[in-house]
């Protein structure tokens, strides 16, 4: 595992000088969360059950339009990862690493804005909901780009299509540890996530590194 | 003694099913110079991104031999990074070598290029982009440099620089290797891959 701080960089100047992503999809979703419980309830307050169905449903939303936000053009990435002399693995790693600094800190300041416009918080520990917004971050960041580095599918509705249920997957382990159930479980769920983060990871790594021998 | 990065007999290579080249016997050596001639259609790209590690297309049958070395491609298509800066560019594709400051101010300069190392490359003209990629491709000074289309954007001062570029690189021994619709005699020493022929 390589990392490489001028591709992290290039990618991070490369977004925060994108008009089209931060500046367009993170202040539509905080106004969908400001706006959203005096829609359902009208008042700053709604039902916990609502409250977590209606949170994990905006992970996924906000997932797939972050998703969507810049498709990778394979033929000019590849002008580019050779141009610049760096290997389809280590340009995996390193944007997977790019995209979860961009990512996370909106998703977690989404989250926890989301709990403070609708008063509702969520029954479990701050480290618990940390650990499953990272986790759930890294895995749909992974899924994206395995998405746009493997497939051909240019078209944004089809990406949309396939993408969203793959993230409903990863939401579903988040719900019931959200809703606060018994530590035992929230072990197992976590044990679970993090398996599947180590697998798509490494499965992705090692296809990539045969196929550059 | 010559050294031949990349031979074939017959190599054939298209995309899905559509061959672009058939059978065309190949061997290129990186101590020579090459230009690849053929009119429209006739495969100059396909097979500049061949050499250059920039095909993605089908191989067919073909029996190959190549060598992995540095090559560098400038195609008719921009490779920098629109959202960086022309320094941000140096330093990313150049990052894995260590190249001195006063190195990359001097080829910079060479390339009248100074006064725009702050500026975003989307601002940049088709020919300031070209000049940049030159640039950048002479700092690195790659085994093999690939150009495809070598004098579309640049004026006259522009196509000195880059005589100036390959002469320099030709002494040196570094293989150059230009592909345009006829003959450019940017240099003396320049071998035919004539794909009209093929």
């Amino acid at each position: 595992m390589k990392f490489n701080k001028y591709l992290i960089k290039k990618e991070l100047f490369t977004e925060f000088r994108n008009n089209s992503s931060l500046y367009l999809i993170t202040p539509t979703m905080t106004v969908l969360i400001i706006v959203f419980p005096i829609l359902a309830e009208n008042r700053f307050a709604i039902d916990e059950d609502l409250f977590i169905i209606i949170q994990i449903l905006f992970l996924i939303l906000f997932s797939t339009l972050f998703s969507i936000r810049n498709p990778i053009d394979n033929q000019k990435l590849s002008r580019e990862l050779n141009f610049a002399r760096i290997t389809r693995s280590e340009y995996f790693i390193n944007k997977i690493t790019s995209e979860f600094f961009i990512y996370f800190p909106q998703i977690l300041l989404f989250s926890v804005l989301y709990s403070a416009f609708t008063n509702t918080s969520v029954k479990t520990s701050v480290l618990y909901f940390i650990l499953t917004i990272i986790f759930f971050s890294v895995n749909t960041v992974m899924v994206n780009i395995i998405f746009q580095m493997f497939t051909s599918f240019n078209n944004k509705f089809v990406q949309f299509i396939l993408i969203v249920p793959i993230y409903m997957a990863f939401s579903f382990f988040i719900a019931p540890i959200w809703l606060g159930i018994n530590q035992e479980l929230i072990n197992i769920y976590l044990m679970l996530y993090l398996g599947i983060t180590i697998l798509i990871f490494s499965f992705t790594n090692i296809y990539l590194e045969r196929n550059e021998k | 003694m010559k050294n031949i990065f990349l031979n074939s007999n017959n190599l054939t290579i298209g995309y899905g099913n559509e061959i672009v080249i058939k059978n065309l016997s190949l061997s290129l050596s990186n101590e020579k110079n090459y230009e690849i001639i053929g009119k429209n259609g006739s495969g100059k790209t396909t097979l500049s991104n061949f050499i250059s590690y920039n095909f993605e297309g089908n191989l067919f049958d073909s029996v190959i031999t190549r060598d992995k070395l540095d090559i560098s491609e400038i195609s008719p298509k921009p490779t920098l990074l629109e959202n960086l800066t022309l320094d941000e560019n140096v330093a990313y594709f150049t990052h894995y070598l260590s190249i001195d400051e006063e190195t990359i101010n001097s080829k910079l300069n060479k390339f009248k290029l100074t006064d725009y190392r702050n500026d975003s490359i989307k601002n940049f003209s088709s020919g300031m982009i070209k000049r940049s990629e030159l640039a950048i491709c002479d700092i690195k000074n790659p085994d093999v440099l690939c150009i495809d289309e070598p004098l579309n954007y640049l004026d006259k001062e522009g196509i000195e620089i880059l005589e100036d570029l390959l002469n320099i690189r030709s002494s040196d021994n570094r293989c150059s290797i230009l592909s345009s619709q006829e003959s450019l005699n940017i240099l003396t020493n320049m071998e035919t891959v004539n794909l009209n022929e093929v």
